[in-house]
């Protein structure tokens, strides 16, 4: 029974809140729209008490980072250029599971990653001598690394501060991970250094296990 | 700013694996920077042998500056009667390219040829015959060799002094039936590590040699299969 309330509440919010006006017997249930930051990048997400304790959560995160020189291969002098781009669509669950401990939440769900990429170009960045030529910059190439998460990744974690502001605005934290798809890896070279593709392989089988993508996460709720 | 960017991407890659995702991946380094190259072959022209080891070769034509051994060197020598030479990375014979070279060696009649470089052809086999002075036989006429089933072979270069260095060597094969006392003889050209042949005999042993840099480079295997991964140290593809 409180299952089909729980899927009644989800489908049809606004009747029920509706209902609940119109009978006035039942405190309306709270929502909040909250803008969080965190590892998971810059996000929004909509967040709804289905009943007591449990809420959902449906929102959106990106996170598009650049960075040089972060990463560097060993014996070669070299600059990088590293970017992380992660955009995800996600629905999250909060349950409060102690009444009177409001401040903590057990937090699941899952995630749609539309894009979950790590990329690395290096680029040797000294003059390079074939016997008694110098080579140019164009004859040298350069490495590209991508990393390739897409999919669909459960969540798990905690979260810390009460769910919902008591009047109008709240900060709460969530920490958890998700675990991402097992990642596709490349490594495309130009120039001398084109042969590197065949290392993808070797890539790949380093990174299987890089598949938790941790969360720490500050919110800003806005209750309406 | 520029620290926490890199720390948020380090802590996002990371992604709380322990191995390191570079572990045993190697850096990758082609050879194939001179495009337009001739291996020269020279031997004595009326036994057929391996020049003698103080046979010389000097590029003699005007555009001498132009010429570069293999591995990118000035230094142009014979090894084992072999050299391979090329034009500069940045001239492209769109209008043929004539080289000559010249070959001496003591006792020996010294010995011009002509090797013309053009878009159409970027590999090609230059053999010159030197004859002792006053030997007026006719030159030596080698038999085709025989052919087998085809074989493929993809080298790998070594690098000694450098375990996370790989070369793909684009260079010329030499080969001989191991034991034997004969000169090496062509095979092919190796691109980007991957020469496969039809001249090669199921069950023999052979030696395969590379001559690059002004050394040479030789790895033994016997052929029971029809594709085979060697590695070969290349000591001069080394220096970057």
């Amino acid at each position: 029974m409180k299952l089909l309330a729980v899927a009644l509440s989800l489908l049809l919010p606004p009747v029920i809140s509706s209902a609940q006006n119109n009978a006035d017997t039942v405190a309306k249930r709270p929502m909040a729209m909250q803008l969080n930051v965190g590892t998971q990048g810059i996000g929004l997400a909509f967040n709804y008490e289905v009943i007591n304790h449990l809420s959902f959560r449906a929102g959106i995160n990106a996170i598009p980072l650049k960075a040089n020189d972060v990463f560097k291969i060993s014996g070669v002098n070299s600059t990088s250029n590293v970017s992380a781009n992660f955009y995800n669509i996600h629905f999250l669950a909060d349950y409060t599971p102690f009444e009177n401990q409001e401040w903590f939440r057990l937090v699941g769900g899952l995630a749609y990653f539309l894009k979950a990429e790590g990329n690395a170009r290096i680029i040797p960045s000294d003059d390079y001598k074939y016997g008694d030529l110098t080579l140019t910059e164009e004859q040298i190439g350069y490495v590209d690394l991508t990393v390739d998460w897409k999919g669909l990744a459960p969540y798990i974690g905690i979260g810390l501060l009460r769910n919902f502001p008591k009047n109008k605005f709240n900060v709460n934290l969530d920490f958890g991970t998700y675990y991402l798809t097992k990642p596709d890896a490349d490594i495309v070279g130009t120039g001398i250094l084109s042969g590197n593709s065949s290392q993808s392989e070797q890539l790949r089988d380093n990174i299987k296990n890089y598949r938790w993508l941790p969360i720490l996460q500050v919110n800003f709720n806005y209750k309406f | 700013m520029r620290a926490i960017k890199a720390g948020v991407i380090v802590l996002i890659l990371s992604f709380l694996a322990c191995n390191n995702p570079t572990e045993n991946i190697k850096l990758v380094i082609d050879t194939d920077i001179i495009k337009y190259t001739a291996m020269i072959q020279v031997t004595d022209a009326q036994t057929g042998s391996q020049a003698p080891g103080n046979a010389s070769i000097a590029v003699v034509s005007s555009n001498a500056a132009d010429v570069y051994e293999i591995s990118g060197k000035k230094d142009i020598k014979l090894v084992q009667g072999m050299v391979t030479i090329g034009l500069h990375p940045n001239t492209v014979p769109t209008t043929p390219i004539t080289v000559t070279v010249e070959v001496a060696a003591p006792g020996y009649v010294t010995q011009r040829k002509n090797i013309i470089f053009n878009t159409e052809v970027k590999q090609q086999i230059v053999a010159i015959g030197i004859s002792k002075i006053g030997n007026t036989a006719p030159p030596i006429v080698t038999p085709p060799p025989l052919t087998y089933q085809e074989v493929s072979l993809n080298f790998t270069g070594r690098c000694p002094n450098r375990a996370d260095v790989e070369i793909r060597p684009s260079v010329y094969v030499s080969f001989r039936k191991n034991g034997s006392t004969e000169g090496f003889k062509y095979l092919g050209y190796m691109d980007k590590g991957n020469i496969s042949t039809n001249l090669l005999a199921l069950g023999e042993t052979y030696n395969f040699q590379i001559v690059y840099g002004g050394e040479s480079y030789t790895v033994t295997q016997k052929i029971e299969q029809t594709s085979y991964n060697l590695s070969i140290d290349m000591t001069a593809a080394c220096n970057f």
